[in-house]
């Protein structure tokens, strides 16, 4: 009788601390993801303020200040894939680093010839909330 | 080969009726194709952008809308062919991760809807619009 009460507390016990495991885990990872999500939020960001530094019509094109700018985005989208906890996070990450790589490619192109419109700016800028929306799973 | 000629409008000549479905800019544009080379793609792409348009995915209707709205920017000289295609090839990437996750019996419609309509529009739509400027 006493051993199956010991047997029972036993297997409580081990429920209880498989249950306190399971939760912490959940905790780690929606601590995890919301962070992930900030730091998608500031790449964000950092690419709108990109483009709206750099595709305005009739600006003059200043090469170094666009270099010194895409490193800088290079760097951190880097810092970002190689920070990332949420490992599930990291191909969405090195998705967006393309969007990035082909929007610096596409405006350097255009800015140096001093063929951005308006239209192109704010279709740009349609286009990186989209892919950033969606990498958020919204 | 398309030459401006094969493609001015036939004005004048008789007057629609007034459809029951609206008319969008780009429809007014396309269907002043008259040449029989291209008239074929342009129809399958209008038939097409219209079932996108009213597919129930919300990711479908949104595709075709901003494709829809590029042509239209297009054919007003506010962005050109290079950022059109660069356009295409950013809804390209977006949309390869949405036909590949939907189930197998529903990849196929999904990429005649998204993939393929950007196709159809970046080889054969694209060209017919800018001859028209």
């Amino acid at each position: 009788m006493n051993s199956n009460i010991a047997n029972n507390l036993f297997v409580r016990n081990i429920f209880l601390v498989a249950a306190a495991i399971a939760l912490a885990n959940c905790g780690t990872a929606t601590f995890s993801k919301t962070g992930s999500d900030a730091e998608i939020e500031s790449l964000r960001n950092f690419e709108l303020a990109f483009i709206d530094q750099f595709a305005v019509p009739g600006k003059r094109f200043n090469a170094a200040a666009f270099d010194a700018k895409v490193n800088e985005g290079n760097a951190n989208f880097q810092k970002a894939i190689a920070d990332e906890k949420f490992t599930a996070r990291r191909p969405v990450l090195v998705d967006l680093k393309g969007q990035f790589d082909a929007d610096a490619a596409h405006l350097r192109s255009k800015a140096s010839r001093g063929k951005v419109t308006p239209a192109l700016a704010s279709e740009m800028k349609k286009d990186v909330n989209k892919i950033y929306d969606h990498a958020l799973g919204r | 080969m398309l030459t401006r000629s094969t493609i001015m409008p036939s004005a004048g000549k008789t007057k629609r009726k007034k459809s029951s479905r609206k008319r969008s800019e780009l429809d007014s544009a396309l269907d002043q194709v008259t040449d029989e080379s291209v008239a074929a793609s342009m129809k399958e792409f209008q038939d097409l952008l219209a079932q996108a348009k009213g597919d129930t995915s919300e990711l479908i209707r949104q595709n075709a809308q901003e494709l829809e709205e590029r042509l239209v920017l297009l054919k007003q000289k506010k962005i050109d062919k290079e950022d059109f295609n660069f356009f295409v090839e950013n809804q390209k990437r977006d949309l390869r991760v949405f036909v590949d996750s939907q189930p197998a019996q529903s990849q196929e419609r999904a990429e005649k809807l998204t993939l393929h309509i950007l196709e159809i529009a970046a080889t054969k739509i694209v060209p017919v619009l800018i001859m028209m400027i």
